[in-house]
Order: C-alpha cells, then structure tokens, then sequence
C-alpha cells in the first residue's frame, strides 16, 4: 500500500514538474485518437450499411414480352440451377403498371394518358443472402441476360462494386490512421518520458546512489505513461461521441443519413480503443525507460 | 502487520534513544573501542589486494588489503589524490575494481546484481566529498529522500529527520532550499541524509572538509552516537588530523593508492593491519 503511495506521489511529482510538456502529449494524443476514431467509426458504419444493401440484393430482368405461364417453371428451373434462389416473381405489363401506379399514390393521374401495357414485363430475381459476392452476383447477372427474352438486367451491382470500393478506400485511411496512431502515441510519449528523465535527471542519480530499487525510479515513468494513454484515449473518444451526437441529432430522420444508420462503437470496441492506447503509451514509455534509465 | 509493528517499534526505539541521549550526554572524550580480535571476527567489509586504475594508467590504488570491523570507526588519511575516495566507491560499488575482491557483509561485490547493489545501498550511508545534494529540495526532502527509497512510513521519516536536524543543529534550516545553505551546512545535511536510514555502514568522504570547529565536533557526536547507540560502522576519510588526532580508533594511511598503518598509531593497530 506504502508502495503504491510512493509510486503514485512520484507519478503526480513528475506531472507536475511536465505539466506544458504533458498537456502537448496529451493533445497529441487525443488528436490521434480522435482522428483514427473517427475514421474507424465511419469505416464500421460503411460496412455495416454495406452488409445491408447486400441483403436487399435483387436482380430485375426486363423481357421483350411477357412468359406465358405454362413457360414459367422451365425458366425458374433455369434460374434455380445456375444459383441458389430465395424466391422469382414474374411481373406482367399490368401488374407492372398497377404496381407503379401504387407507387405514385396520388400522382397516379399523371399515367392516365400512359396505356398500361406502356411497362415492359420483367422477372424479379431475389437471391439467397448467401450469394453476397459482387463478382457472383455479376456472372449471375450476366447469365440472366442469356435468358430467352431477355432484354436487359438490373442488378445494382455496379453501385454495389462502387460502394465496395469507397469501404476498401476507407479501410485505407482507418490503417494509414491506425499507422498514425501508433508512431504518433509510442514516439511522443517516449519523446516526452525522455524530456521527464532529463529534467530529472540529477534527482535519478540521487536517487540511484541512496539505493531506489528499479521500481521506485521506473513505475512513476511507466505509469505516467499509462496515464497519459488512458486520458488522452477518453478525451479522443469523448470528442468523438460529442461529434457523433451533434451529426445524429442534426442529421436524424430520412434521406441518405437514414440509410447508414449511424451507431457508435460498441462497449467492447470502446474498451478495445482505449486498452490500446494504454498499451501504445506504456510501450513509448518503456522503450525510453530501457533507453534512457540505467540502474 | 509486520511493518506497522516494525515501524512502531522503531519510533518507540528512537523515542528511547533520545531520552537516554538527553540523560546521558555523549562524552566529550574521544575515546573508542579498541579493534576487534582480527583471528576470530568476520569483518563487515573486506578489500583484497584491491587495485583500481583509471584510463590511461592513474593507479588510485595499488593491492589494498583491508578488513573493517562491524561496529568499528575507521580513519582513512591521506592527502589529496592518495585514493580515499577510491577506496569509499569501491565499498559502495560506486566503482568497480581491476583487481581484487570486496566483500561487503560477506558478499562479494564482483558477483552481486544490479538489484543486489541498490538494496546493499539502502543499508550504506554514504557522505559525499561533493554532497550530492538537490539544491531545489528542502532540507527536509533531501534528508527523507534517503528513506523514502526504502518506503518507510511518513511518520518515521519526520521523526528521524527531526532527530538528525537537532543534532547537527540544522532544525532552523528544515524548510529552506539546500542551494540556499551555506556549504558547512550543506556537508552537515549530506551526512544527516547518509545516517537517515541508521546504516549498518556509514562511508563519509571529508565530512568536516567545510566545518568551523563547532561544526566539526557536531558531526564527530553524531558519528559517536551513532556508533555507540545503533553499533553503526564508520569509516572516515579525511586529511583533517584534527579529527582523529587523539583518537583511539583505527586510523590508515593512504598514499598514492598504498594502505599502510598511520605512522602516529600504536603498534598493535600495525600488527592488526599485518594480519
């Protein structure tokens, strides 16, 4: 207990004697929290909206006119061979036509001088969720295009191929972030310990002298260290749910913020970010004990 | 529980200690044990035809041979660059030798860890030539700072610093910055700092080098009591003959790195150091 009482008023002493030093680490610190949160959070986001849009996966094939119902089966059979099918839905003109004007609601007025056979007859096609691929979904594409009748097939895939490339651009960023995160957290914090060690350093060769065990002399550096992960990580995280709030509260309710959904880090990528930190700053600190203390 | 006990009983015993000071001054008499029978004792420290040379080839000492004896006050003389304080870092492990064995307390320090020295240190009291001193410290943290090391309890350490303060006369300067004191004062709170932990062994470098005559029998009282109360060993180095000039203690001469009996003792102290 009278241990940790040293090590702690030791910790305190050496902040104090820092203070402008630590404050600078500490933002630094909080900033590159900040901006790899951030990033992460956004990244997790894409993904998350991302596995979304590839449940609602569905192929629209548009045919030059309509299967006559005694066909229907033999292309379902087609179509259930090359993947695995939830469910296919043929669409005639008319179904097409009311199933539109359903969509319009009151507007429908504007097809009254549209006849209703003005829509072509298509195929929806709904895939198993299992075939979330976008390369699958496009040689599924494709093969629906080989159909008889078939004069065109929307599958969304090339938005899907874009989205997919925007999250790998972005899973870029988070590591480049990540990469930022560890030189800026292990070489600051060591940068800072060694300005500690120096401002101190006839007060260690004191110490040295009168006999201080290892720990006595390197527990405060190490804790400090620790420290400076633990406050600069909450702050970081802290400034981040704040952003997070002000976006969810003045971005709330429908349109493109609606299809994202965005969430906040769960408890556990919370506690994962800030055990992180922790870890990061106690390596700087360390390496510049081993480098700049001997006993 | 232990150490509460530990601690209790080490106030309770410095609290008796005063009042036995109080109702038994120290005499003024500079007389003292006699050396201990060489044949049978271990001594607490031992040098073995020790040799250290410094780059390129100053020798500070040449195959010195010494046994120092647990409760002992010993004198080392010499003038200036004879190799005193050498000797008294190579005791402390402050240097290492080229040659020889040291033991301290029947460990030889040639084979001790790095952990192994800095506990070994925690029992050596040592008054630097140079103090060593923290000039933007208080008095009183300069002086805790030795206990402090070993996590004794604040309580403890404001009593003994209390205590030490009074006997070197320095209770007035508590408060104020070692940079602020005069260097008399200075080489008085480096040795209340070296005896803060009650060491087995107390290594004082010139320890009266900055000291008025008054001064001077402060720290000799202070190296009395605590030889005569806690059995502290004490070794002196020192080129201020006024000090050990009637002492009955032992006294070594050094001279460019040689040990020798000092030419003024009497001749069962050569025959001692013969052995």
């Amino acid at each position: 207990m009278r241990f940790l009482a040293y090590i702690l008023r030791q910790t305190g002493k050496n902040l104090r004697q820092t203070w402008g030093t630590q404050i600078m680490t500490l933002l630094t610190v909080t900033l590159s929290v900040l901006i790899f949160a951030f990033f992460f959070l956004i990244y997790t986001n894409m993904i998350r909206a991302s596995e979304r849009l590839g449940n609602d996966v569905r192929l629209i094939v548009y045919l030059d006119q309509e299967v006559p119902e005694q066909m229907r089966p033999e292309f379902e059979k087609k179509i259930r061979d090359f993947a695995p099918v939830e469910k296919i839905v043929f669409v005639s003109r008319t179904e097409a036509f009311a199933k539109l004007s359903a969509q319009l609601g009151k507007e429908k007025d504007v097809l009254n001088d549209l006849g209703p056979d003005f829509l072509p007859p298509s195929i929806e096609v709904y895939p198993l969720k299992t075939l979330n691929d976008l390369t699958k979904i496009s040689q599924f594409s494709d093969f629906l295009l080989t159909l008889p009748h078939a004069a065109k097939v929307q599958s969304g895939s090339d938005w899907l191929r874009r989205f997919g490339y925007f999250t790998n651009l972005l899973r870029v960023v988070v590591l480049l972030s990540a990469g930022l995160l560890i030189i800026s957290m292990t070489f600051i914090i060591s940068y800072t310990l060694r300005l500690t060690v120096l401002s101190r350093q006839g007060e260690l060769e004191v110490l040295r002298l009168l006999g201080a065990t290892s720990a006595y002399i390197r527990l405060p550096l190490l804790l400090e260290g620790m420290l400076q992960g633990l406050l600069g990580s909450s702050l970081g995280l802290a400034a981040l749910y704040s952003l997070y709030q002000w976006i969810a509260n003045r971005f709330s309710g429908p349109g493109f913020l609606k299809l994202f959904d965005i969430t906040f880090f769960p408890p556990e990528i919370t506690a994962g970010i800030l055990l992180t930190s922790i870890v990061l700053c106690t390596a700087g600190s360390l390496f510049s004990i081993r480098r700049f203390i001997r006993i | 529980m232990l150490y509460f006990i530990n601690n209790y009983c080490n106030i309770m015993y410095y609290s008796s200690l005063a009042a036995i000071r109080r109702a038994f001054p120290p005499s003024d008499k500079k007389g003292f044990h006699m050396p201990r029978d060489a044949s049978t004792e271990k001594p607490l420290v031992e040098l073995v035809n020790v040799t250290k040379i410094y780059p390129p080839d100053v020798v500070a000492a040449e195959d010195v041979s010494l046994r120092i004896y647990k409760g002992e006050i010993l004198f080392l003389t010499g003038t200036s660059g004879a190799g005193k304080t050498t000797l008294i870092k190579l005791i402390c492990c402050l240097e290492t030798p080229t040659r020889g064995l040291i033991e301290v307390a029947g460990r030889n320090l040639s084979r001790i860890s790095s952990a192994g020295v800095q506990r070994m240190r925690q029992k050596i009291g040592v008054a630097y030539q140079d103090f060593r001193l923290l000039d933007k410290q208080t008095v009183l943290q300069n002086i805790a700072m030795a206990m402090e090391v070993t996590y004794a309890s604040p309580k403890l350490i404001r009593f003994r610093v209390e205590e030490l303060l009074e006997l070197l006369n320095l209770s007035d300067k508590r408060d104020k910055l070692a940079g602020e004191l005069s260097r008399g004062e200075q080489q008085r709170v480096a040795l209340a700092r070296a005896a803060a932990n009650g060491p087995s062994l107390l290594l004082a470098d010139e320890p009266t080098g900055n000291l008025d005559p008054v001064a001077t029998e402060l720290v000799i009282n202070l190296f009395r009591y605590l030889n005569e109360r806690n059995g502290t060993t004490i070794v002196v180095a020192t080129h201020d003959e006024s000090i050990y000039a009637d002492t009955e203690y032992r006294v070594m001469s050094l001279s460019k790195g040689q040990l020798s009996a000092h030419p003024s003792r009497a001749p069962h102290q050569i025959e001692l150091f013969e052995a």
